[in-house]
């Protein structure tokens, strides 16, 4: 009888014991991108992304805390224009030049946040530190969708979560000042991640 | 007006070039002329990226030293007789600039990968310091070529090399080596440049196009052909000719020179 209360009771902790571990998920760089757009001229909208990235979450969903940290390989930005034609550089090739991103000199950018608001088991809001160009600036990102499951792809044998957050900052905050105006200061971000339980 | 002021052409050329213009009018009979480029560089550094130099990166490490050389040519032209020796210790320090601002840059790439970068800053830098220093500084008409020429170059390979900032910048030193030249055709006689003048000019346009190469896609033999402006400057034309002839023909030398590494540079983006 002892025996079975004992056990009974160790079973009836265990997902609380579980839940109140913080978990360790590694960023799923196949379907994690930042993306970013910016104004141009005052008309339209360019959107570019970064075609890696890398990173950590911490989550504790019983606790309602959570970290997260990414870095991003500044080089790999992509608008779309590789290809010069009859220019003599790209817009890819300027946005890594020293006008824009410096790639040469600041080869990544990182974010370090914490969750700290929450939507039941999701976290809904995310305050951190941008560093970009060596300067480092808080940035807020809102989720605007999170989920965490099984892995239908390997039948459940993986737990994965993820979810989109997003943000903006004025790039002359970091010292990105070139035509400031005519290309907008204010830089969206939206950030898609996937991350798997380690 | 602010939409004007913010107009590429007006940063980096009317602007610095009506400053520079003023810097010479008013300084030229104390002998401090040579404080065009520098005038008209701190122009375009207000107007593009502002006085801010945390962190210090590369660009501002080139900023910091385009304030401090005309500076030390103050000191240089008012406290010390010319000798043999100074424009090699010049070309030491502007070899020195170099690896002090890129070789942080550099240093993770590895040996191989930097040295052929590297050593093309440093001794671009050295060369183009050392030569305009003890052949030019001391022909105002001369060394505000070489400026127009080594300006104009910087900023045309480092427009074509995805750097327009930097191009700005080089389009700055031309606009104020122009202004310092254009007083000189005015009035008719050559004003004292000396190491006032030329350091800046010099540091500079090495310094951006060394920049324009390892930070942007300036190729390594445009900056080397760039440095052979000042040896176009140095060419021989008619000392008893006019004041505004000698600034064309010593003008149309260094853009020849400077022509044919824009070329380079947009050749290597084709």
């Amino acid at each position: 009888m002892s025996s079975k209360f004992s056990t009974g009771l160790f079973a009836a902790a265990l997902p609380f014991a579980a839940a109140a571990a913080p978990e360790s998920f590694t960023i799923d760089a196949y379907h994690s991108f930042p993306y970013f757009d910016t104004v141009h001229l005052g008309t339209s909208v360019i959107r570019g992304r970064f075609e890696k990235i890398s990173g950590k979450l911490v989550l504790d969903t019983a606790a309602k805390t959570g970290t997260i940290e990414l870095t991003v390989p500044t080089a790999t930005l992509s608008t779309g224009d590789n290809d010069k034609g009859s220019r003599p550089r790209s817009r890819d090739e300027h946005l890594r030049s020293p006008d824009f991103f410096n790639v040469a000199e600041f080869p990544t950018m990182s974010y370090k946040g914490t969750a700290t608001k929450w939507h039941g088991d999701a976290p809904a809001t995310v305050e951190g530190q941008l560093t970009l160009l060596g300067v480092t600036k808080p940035l807020t990102l809102t989720v605007e969708r999170w989920k965490c499951g099984p892995d239908p792809r390997t039948q459940g044998k993986r737990y994965f979560c993820g979810g989109n957050a997003t943000g903006a900052f004025n790039r002359s905050d970091f010292g990105m000042k070139f035509i400031v105006g005519p290309v907008s200061d204010e830089v969206k971000l939206w950030i898609s991640v996937e991350a798997f339980r380690d | 007006m602010q939409e004007m002021l913010a107009n590429p052409a007006v940063q980096g050329g009317l602007a610095p070039f009506i400053a520079a213009l003023t810097v010479t009018a008013l300084l030229a009979p104390f002998r401090l002329g040579g404080l065009a480029v520098v005038a008209a560089f701190a122009t375009a550094v207000y107007f593009i990226a502002g006085f801010t130099f945390e962190p210090l990166t590369a660009t501002r490490k080139i900023i910091l030293l385009g304030f401090a050389a005309p500076l030390a040519g103050i000191v240089i032209d008012f406290a010390f007789r010319p000798t043999r020796f100074e424009a090699w210790a010049l070309a030491l320090a502007g070899g020195a600039a170099a690896a002090w601002i890129f070789w942080p840059i550099l240093a993770p790439k590895g040996l191989e990968r930097a040295l052929l970068p590297g050593g093309t800053a440093v001794l671009a830098a050295a060369w183009t310091v050392g030569f305009s220093h003890s052949r030019l500084a001391e022909d105002g008409v001369r060394a505000g070529a070489a400026g127009l020429a080594l300006g104009a170059g910087a900023g045309g390979a480092a427009i074509l090399g995805a750097s327009l900032t930097y191009g700005l910048y080089g389009m700055a030193v031309a606009a104020g080596s122009g202004a310092f030249l254009l007083v000189q055709m005015i009035i008719g006689r050559k004003i004292h440049a000396g190491a006032t003048f030329m350091l800046a000019a010099a540091f500079l346009t090495a310094l951006l196009a060394a920049a324009a190469m390892i930070l942007a896609q300036v190729p390594w033999y445009a900056v080397a052909a760039l440095a052979l402006v000042p040896l176009a400057a140095s060419l021989p034309v008619n000392a008893g000719a006019p004041v505004w002839l000698q600034a064309l023909l010593l003008s149309l030398f260094g853009f020849f020179v400077a022509g044919i590494a824009c070329a380079l540079a947009w050749h290597a983006g084709g």
